[in-house]
């Protein structure tokens, strides 16, 4: 049931969206705006958004450039500002993330990971995970342990993450193949000194690939896989 | 794993990107809306000095706080010239309670090469959107909108009771949304 104090407040829509309410009236419209019933509230917040996107549009009648100094100063007060703020933010992002991927940060700058894997480089990892499409597969290994891909197509590379995944057998190997329409591509191996805790690798070339898939191969990997894969990771 | 929007506007994206601190797509955002909101800052304001230190206060708001961007509230322009406007208007609202600042606090940052060219640009042109209005409905936007007046200033400057001033604002935001969704 709409009250005569609720059309009041719809009234209000328009000249609040426009900022033309004196201050001391603000807070008493947000005030009355988050006590009224819902439909109420909700007109008045579509009411807010329609003045507020149709004043968007009409500001192309009046964009004028501002002068091109205003470019250099903020720029330059924006990378100061990102230099400093580098560290504590990035510990906040990662905070975000999942535990398992998380765990990259342990495993980072201990790893001794074999042949064509190498120990990922900070900046890179980054890029991953601030992609904008960066997407995570996760799984339980059937040998104990989660493997977690952060991955981003627009970078085309992945980030993997392991988690207290038993080494192979002596003699044998973990290789990764990722697998599109044209088959398995091999994607690295891991032998028993480079799985640690918590081990990490670099996935370059993700391309069209739509599955992550683990083997044990000969030391050294395997030109074309020998074995049914014991895990497999969706790259959806 | 849910799955991110497929399709989204370049300035979604570049909002995201300044969030997480991505120094490039700050600088691509604001070369894309730098026109708007300068442009929207000095009709309000109209002194190039105050108007570019305007601008510049909105644009570090948007690189530390772009997390507070909420896209189920709106576009990322209507928000950044929300803010825009809110500053812009706080600014002139400030000045109707105290003195005029002095001439050298105006433009600290521009050197006077910058301040003559801009203090002898042309005024903004007249708005086009606004001619679909009818004469109340267009003082009420140029007044409260364009010039930070209240509602209730504006009353008193149309000599109209204030239910009259609200609605005529609001049947102002209709026309204005019709020409623009037919546009």
């Amino acid at each position: 049931m709409t009250e005569p104090n609720d059309l009041d407040l719809i009234a209000l829509a328009t000249p609040y969206a426009l900022h033309a309410v004196p201050e001391t009236e603000v807070a008493d419209i947000e005030r009355r705006a988050a006590a009224v019933p819902a439909d109420v509230a909700q007109a008045f917040a579509d009411e807010v958004r329609a003045v507020r996107e149709t004043m968007a549009v009409v500001s192309a009648a009046t964009a004028v450039e501002p002068p091109d100094q205003l470019r250099d100063r903020l720029l330059t007060q924006v990378n100061s500002e990102s230099v400093r703020a580098l560290r504590p933010r990035r510990i906040k992002r990662w905070h975000i993330l999942t535990a398992a991927a998380a765990a990259l940060l342990i495993g980072l700058g201990a790893l001794g990971i074999g042949l064509a894997l190498r120990p990922a480089p900070t900046s890179t990892v980054e890029q991953v995970f601030a992609a904008p499409d960066v997407r995570t597969a996760s799984g339980q290994m059937p040998t104990g342990g989660t493997a977690t891909l952060v991955f981003s197509r627009k970078k085309n590379t992945g980030v993997l993450v392991m988690n207290n995944v038993p080494p192979p057998q002596p003699g044998t190997v973990y290789q990764m193949w990722l697998i599109d329409a044209k088959g398995p591509h091999s994607a690295g191996t891991m032998d028993a000194k480079a799985i640690a805790p918590s081990t990490t690798a670099l996935l370059r070339d993700l391309g069209d690939s739509q599955t992550l898939a683990f083997t044990v191969e000969p030391p050294g990997g395997s030109p074309r896989p020998t074995s049914a894969p014991f895990a497999t990771l969706a790259l959806a | 794993m849910a799955r991110l929007p497929l399709v989204t506007t370049d300035l979604d994206v570049l909002v995201r990107q300044v969030a997480r601190r991505d120094v490039d797509a700050f600088a691509t955002f604001y070369d894309r809306t730098r026109a708007r909101v300068f442009g929207l800052v000095i009709r309000v304001l109209r002194d190039p000095g105050e108007s570019a230190q305007a601008t510049e206060d909105v644009y570090l708001h948007v690189w530390r706080h772009a997390d507070s961007y909420d896209p189920s509230a709106g576009s990322p322009l209507a928000w950044l010239l929300t803010l825009a406007h809110r500053c812009a208007v706080d600014q002139v609202r400030s000045k109707q309670v105290s003195p005029p600042r002095h001439a050298h606090y105006r433009a600290p940052h521009l050197d006077s090469a910058a301040r003559r060219v801009t203090l002898h640009a042309p005024r903004p042109p007249a708005v086009d959107y606004l001619s679909s209005l009818n004469d109340t409905q267009r003082n009420c936007i140029e007044l409260a909108y364009y010039d930070g007046l209240t509602y209730s200033q504006v009353s008193q400057r149309l000599s109209a009771n204030l239910a009259m001033v609200k609605s005529q604002m609001r049947d102002a935001i209709g026309v204005l949304r019709g020409t623009r969704d037919t546009a």
